[in-house]
């Protein structure tokens, strides 16, 4: 209905960002619904003797492969039957309620079906979903992760990010590549660098399943998290994977000694074109429940690099939140999004990020970009390297702990500078092709790799090749950094390799400390239980929190 | 296997602790080792209990015994017995199902890499006849004795069946 004579205030609306967005309706027939489609199942349990033999609406018999791994391995049959017979309501305001333990929300919500869950979901509004993350999240101490990468694989460059992220906070670095073969490379970078920053930091490499693995057994990697699930049958098997070679391939990770999660996120089926009608939310919970029956420890969800699905539509961020939730209160660890661009509105991207930073999540994001936008190679992130002080100024406002700390300029040139040098001296003991001192002086100030001059590539290729072949350990790196007077650094690299020996960061939403200490939710329960109780900011925090270089400072006035 | 739940679960774990506690150990009782959730982490708090697979004290796992060439990067291994525990750490936590998955880990550490990564590749839809996966099943059992690892392998083989994604199965429409 185009009028003839335009409103100048509709005029300027029109040229704000947000309308550079992309928004679209509800088409429930194709999945294009966040929440509470008609097509989704009505919440129905059968059980004879131990077995699930109906479950939403379908006999045993119809299961997809998905709905009988789900029946079988992550819903607990003994508690089901009461769990089922309480109201959507009900349980919903179990999840609200102070006065329920979190043990009791578990024991609950780990005995329902998918279609249950969502409709409990359903049942919350935003700030009641955050009320509920507060108290169902796993770990009790909030963390955060990040991406380091850029645009030419520059290892130097990478190396000083990683250090950097790892000094202002971040306790999980991942990094993906332009070139793919350049990943050994970025792998050594973030191991190099992210000890530099911070003894514990644990990285990983987003790459192929086989190649993740193979560089983790090496110990050049210590995690890994790419390892995608789906909420339909069609799309998973498109996946070229199932929920057992799934699990197979997680024990196989274990086995090993390494941590790992699993990744899934909202509107992925919609996007994959074979949602069958469902809501988005409802096939993420089979897709957390997937997880859940794999024995894996956590799962990286919120819609993830799906995003512009769930973002277009009704309720869709709420939704988000709500696939956060589900993965706490099935007692799994969540590293819940914020990872992908989704919106040009700095108001959008900033609200789409307070249900997880306020209440606080395993990780808040899972992937914060520490770098420069252009220099994201996974698409762009909701944040990055731009936004930080932003993002520290936020964390005081609230006095709320996002995980990061105020860093010092001239802290921040000596550890990047550090990380460059301990580099190059890896790079000269292995024979790779030497990092000149003008990278790492370039790599110290830079603020991306437009102030970095290019490598020679096919050089730098044919090592990475022969990192492989010769099969270059974690134990190398520190023999090398050892033997060319970086003794700290190969400390820290031998306490990490140490760590897939004790498996201590094998259990649920685990971290390591500066010290060694594995953190997780074994031995940093969440206890909240209402006002004076759960995650306490300890006055030393607060300080580091309030102190903002940039703040004027009462005493200077 | 199909009707694994809670209890089953927890039955299959102390089947698969005992196995791999098997095998000659003189590791203590098959009910497990007692270790809690009061005992983590392991690394600093039982690191007694811990060994490289070669049976290297966790306490000489060391940069200085590494640059003299005593530890090697293979013994910065974990062994199952370690992942029994985690197991039993998991399973006192209320997390049952991560000590499946920890139990089904100890036994692939018998399994060497590179069959790994060809076992999850022929579990992957449309790459395995039902024939394939039963004797991946069997030399899963009899050639690394990861008799729960063969159980889930041949679960695999029957839903694969059922659903149509065995090797020459064309993708349903639905």
């Amino acid at each position: 209905m185009a009028v003839s004579k335009r409103s100048k205030r509709f005029e300027v609306l029109e040229q704000r960002p947000v309308h550079k967005d992309g928004f679209i309706g509800e088409w429930v027939d194709v999945g294009l619904i966040a929440m509470g489609s008609p097509n989704d199942p009505k919440p129905s349990i059968r059980i004879e003797g131990s077995k699930v033999v109906e479950m939403d609406g379908k006999r045993r018999e119809d299961f997809s492969m998905i709905e009988q791994f789900v029946a079988d391995y992550a819903i607990n049959v003994k508690n089901a039957p009461e769990a089922m017979a309480k109201s959507e309501l009900e349980i919903a305001r179990m999840l609200v309620d102070v006065n329920v333990s979190r043990g009791e929300c578990i024991r609950v919500m780990t005995a329902l079906t998918p279609a249950k869950i969502a409709r409990v979901m359903d049942s919350l509004n935003i700030v009641e979903t955050m009320m509920a993350m507060q108290k169902m999240r796993c770990r009790q101490t909030p963390g955060n992760q990040c991406h380091i990468t850029n645009v030419k694989d520059h290892p130097v460059l990478l190396a000083a990010d990683s250090a950097e992220a790892a000094l202002r906070g971040f306790i999980e670095i991942e990094t993906t590549v332009g070139v793919a073969r350049y990943a050994p490379f970025n792998a050594l970078a973030l191991l190099v660098g992210g000890q530099t920053g911070r003894r514990g930091t644990l990285s990983q490499d987003a790459l192929e399943e086989a190649f993740e693995l193979e560089i983790g057994m090496r110990g050049l990697t210590s995690y890994a998290e790419t390892v995608s699930v789906y909420g339909t049958e069609s799309v998973f098997v498109d996946g070229d994977d199932t929920p057992w070679s799934k699990s197979f391939l997680a024990s196989a990770y274990a086995s090993r000694g390494l941590k790992m999660r699993f990744t899934s996120g909202t509107g992925s089926e919609v996007q994959m074109g074979a949602a069958e009608g469902k809501s988005m939310l409802y096939l993420e919970v089979l897709c957390i429940m997937v997880t859940k029956g794999a024995g894996v420890q956590g799962l990286q969800n919120g819609s993830i690099s799906c995003i512009g699905v769930p973002g277009a539509v009704p309720s869709g961020l709420r939704a988000i939140a709500c696939e956060n939730l589900v993965t706490m209160c099935l007692d799994l660890e969540v590293a819940s999004g914020n990872d992908q661009t989704f919106s040009h509105s700095d108001q959008r991207r900033t609200a789409r990020t307070i249900p997880q930073l306020f209440p606080g999540t395993d990780l808040i994001f899972s992937g914060y970009a520490a770098e420069p936008n252009y220099d994201n190679m996974f698409a762009g992130s909701n944040w990055d390297i731009d936004d930080m002080d932003d993002f520290l100024a936020i964390q005081r406002d609230f006095k709320v702990d996002g995980g990061l700390r105020p860093a010092s300029e001239e802290d921040v040139i000596a550890i990047r500078n550090k990380a460059g040098r301990a580099l190059q001296a890896v790079f000269a003991e292995l024979g790779f092709p030497p990092i000149t001192d003008e990278e790492i002086e370039q790599a110290t100030y830079a603020h991306g790799t437009k102030e970095m001059g290019d490598r020679n590539i096919p050089e730098d290729l044919k090592a990475t090749e022969r990192l492989m072949k010769e099969g270059v350990t974690g134990i190398d790196v520190a023999k090398a950094l050892a033997k060319r007077g970086f003794r700290d650094i190969a400390e820290s690299i031998i306490l990490m390799m140490r760590q897939r020996v004790a498996g201590d960061y094998l259990q649920t939403s685990a971290w390591i400390d500066g010290d060694g200490t594995v953190y997780s939710a074994v031995n940093d329960p969440n206890t909240y239980a209402g006002p004076g109780t759960g995650y306490k900011m300890s006055d030393a925090r607060w300080d580091e929190i309030k102190a903002i270089p940039w703040a004027v400072r009462a005493e200077d006035v | 296997m199909a009707q694994v739940n809670e209890q089953l679960i927890a039955d299959v774990v102390r089947q698969v602790l005992k196995g791999v506690n098997g095998g000659g150990s003189s590791a203590p009782a098959a009910s497990g080792s007692g270790i809690t959730s009061a005992d983590y982490p392991l690394g600093i708090k039982r690191n007694d209990l811990l060994k490289s697979p070669r049976g290297i004290p966790f306490g000489e796992l060391t940069l200085e015994n590494v640059e003299s060439g005593k530890v090697t990067f293979e013994d910065f291994r974990i062994s199952p017995e370690v992942l029994k525990m985690q197991g039993e750490i998991a399973t006192s936590a209320g997390r049952s199902q991560i000590a499946l998955n920890l139990g089904r880990a100890g036994e692939l550490t018998k399994v060497p890499d590179a069959r790994i990564l060809e076992i999850y590749n022929s579990l992957r839809p449309h790459r395995s006849t039902k024939d394939e996966l039963l004797s991946i099943a069997d030399e899963l059992e009899k050639k690394f004795g990861a008799s729960v690892c063969a159980g889930f392998v041949r679960e695999a083989a029957d839903v694969y069946q059922r659903r149509k994604l065995l090797k020459g199965d064309l993708p349903s429409a639905d």
